[in-house]
């Protein structure tokens, strides 16, 4: 069996794999305590994960049935991700590690996000193109084998998730809002406004600054009340644009 | 162990055997690799270890999560007690000046220092806490005067603390440095802690500040 641990950003994740790729267990903590801050606070996801990282770690092995001796390898998330939350969780690994004689595999994210599609039970076998569309990142990989994968468009400013969560507050929905709006937008009218989907990019780049700031126009030229009345129709728009453009990069890489 | 300062530092202790240590003055990390050569000289292994001790602060932050997280991993691993212990209380430790007291201060950064006095190096005379250098004086009040002042704060601010009677050891003095054979020596003392609750001692609240919605 696989033990893995990430703290790359807010949540302290442990899970179990067996080496062929099925999920014994999945241990997602969320912090919920950066929200009244209006983004993740590095130092309060720091002192949060040293909390939880031991707890989350047997929750896993528990939900699994497994105990350390079960485990055959530890793996870490060693980046990219907020510095002090990632030496929580590189810290607990090496020591789990070396205390039991088990060699210790440090990640890359993004190439835990790729890994995810190998896993059990419909695992995807390389060659194939992916997308990473997550809080933080947006990007398009090939991938060719199992051990790497090659970007070959990024954002070229927000990540798809930043610009849900961004769209989100201009909308007065909170911080993370990017949850809310998409609950909104299922209430709206995705062709009520037309938002741009960065077409003029060229290549497999993203950008999602321009639809942003479309929207903030759009808030200001209704006002208020309007806005309001309207949020269902913004939020399903805002969202189409958000996927629309995600949709044309992968079409444009196939 | 002990990562609240620059340096890392590691030790075995037992009845019946010398301590041993193994440290890192500058950089810091977390170290487990120190752990186990110690283990290999002692001849023993993580299943020989009663109790682990571990510094728990004042000190930098980054240094101490490592430290901590370390600790704690390795606890887990193993199932060992493990007891967090004062880093200022094992720097006092560290200067083993029986009958006086020790000021113990380790730089905080940000143009402050964490202090605590300790009397025959293990009696708290003035708890943890965090002052601007030109402060210590009125801190310590009549603690200061006499008193032989440690750590890598009392190297760096020597005019303010000589200016109030304290005593400083050279610079290059060992006893500015803490020595994970103080914290062994402490942890032995103390009751092994809930490993959840084994968080660093945290003088400072972070920066950020909740916005208004
Ligand atoms: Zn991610």
């Amino acid at each position: 069996m696989i033990l893995a641990i990430e703290t790359s950003c807010d949540d302290t994740c442990a899970a179990v794999i067996t080496s062929a790729g099925e999920i014994l267990a999945n241990v997602v903590s969320s912090q919920g305590v950066h929200d009244r801050f209006g983004g993740v606070v590095p130092e309060i996801a720091s002192r949060h994960h040293l909390e939880l990282v031991n707890a989350v770690v047997d929750d896993a092995l528990v939900r699994a049935g497994a105990t350390l001796d079960d485990v055959e390898l530890v793996a870490v998330t060693q980046g990219p991700g907020l510095v002090g939350a990632l030496l929580v969780g590189v810290a607990t690994a090496k020591a789990l590690a070396a205390a039991r004689r088990l060699p210790l595999a440090a990640v890359d994210h993004l190439h835990g996000h790729v890994a995810a599609n190998y896993l059990a039970p419909d695992p995807m076998e390389p060659p194939f193109l992916c997308l990473i569309a997550s809080g933080g990142h947006t990007l398009m990989t090939h991938v060719t084998e199992p051990g790497g994968f090659q970007v070959i468009g990024q954002t070229l400013d927000d990540a798809a998730g930043e610009a849900f969560d961004k769209g989100a507050r201009l909308l007065g929905l909170g911080y993370p809002g990017g949850p809310a709006l998409s609950r909104l937008a299922q209430d709206g009218d995705p062709a009520a406004f037309k938002f741009p989907t960065a077409e003029r990019v060229g290549g497999l780049d993203f950008s999602f600054a321009g639809l942003k700031t479309a929207l903030l126009y759009a808030v200001r030229d209704l006002g208020e009340s309007e806005t309001k009345r309207r949020a269902a129709d913004l939020a399903a728009s805002y969202e189409h644009a958000i996927v629309e453009a995600l949709v044309g990069r992968v079409r444009r890489a196939l | 162990m002990d990562t609240a300062t620059a340096a890392t530092t590691v030790a075995l202790a037992g009845p019946g055997r010398e301590a041993i240590e193994a440290r890192d003055d500058p950089p810091p990390g977390g170290r487990p690799n120190h752990a186990a050569r110690l283990l290999a000289l002692a001849g023993c292994g993580w299943r020989d270890v009663d109790r682990l001790a571990v510094g728990l602060g004042p000190g930098g932050f980054t240094g101490l999560r490592i430290g901590i997280a370390t600790a704690r991993g390795l606890a887990q691993a193993h199932g060992i007690p493990v007891v967090g212990v004062s880093s200022l209380a094992a720097l006092a430790r560290g200067a083993e000046a029986p009958g006086r007291i020790v000021v113990g201060v380790i730089d905080a950064r940000r143009g402050e220092v964490f202090v605590a006095a300790y009397a025959d190096g293990r009696d708290t005379v003035l708890a943890p806490g965090v002052v601007a250098p030109e402060a210590l004086a009125g801190h310590l009040g009549g603690v200061g005067p006499g008193a032989l002042a440690v750590g890598d704060g009392a190297v760096r601010y020597r005019a303010q603390l000589e200016a109030l009677g304290s005593q400083v050891p050279p610079d290059d003095a060992p006893e500015h440095r803490i020595a994970a054979v103080q914290v062994c020596r402490l942890g032995a003392l103390g009751e092994p802690a809930d490993l959840d609750g084994l968080l660093p001692h945290n003088l400072r609240e972070p920066d950020a500040v909740p916005r208004d919605r």
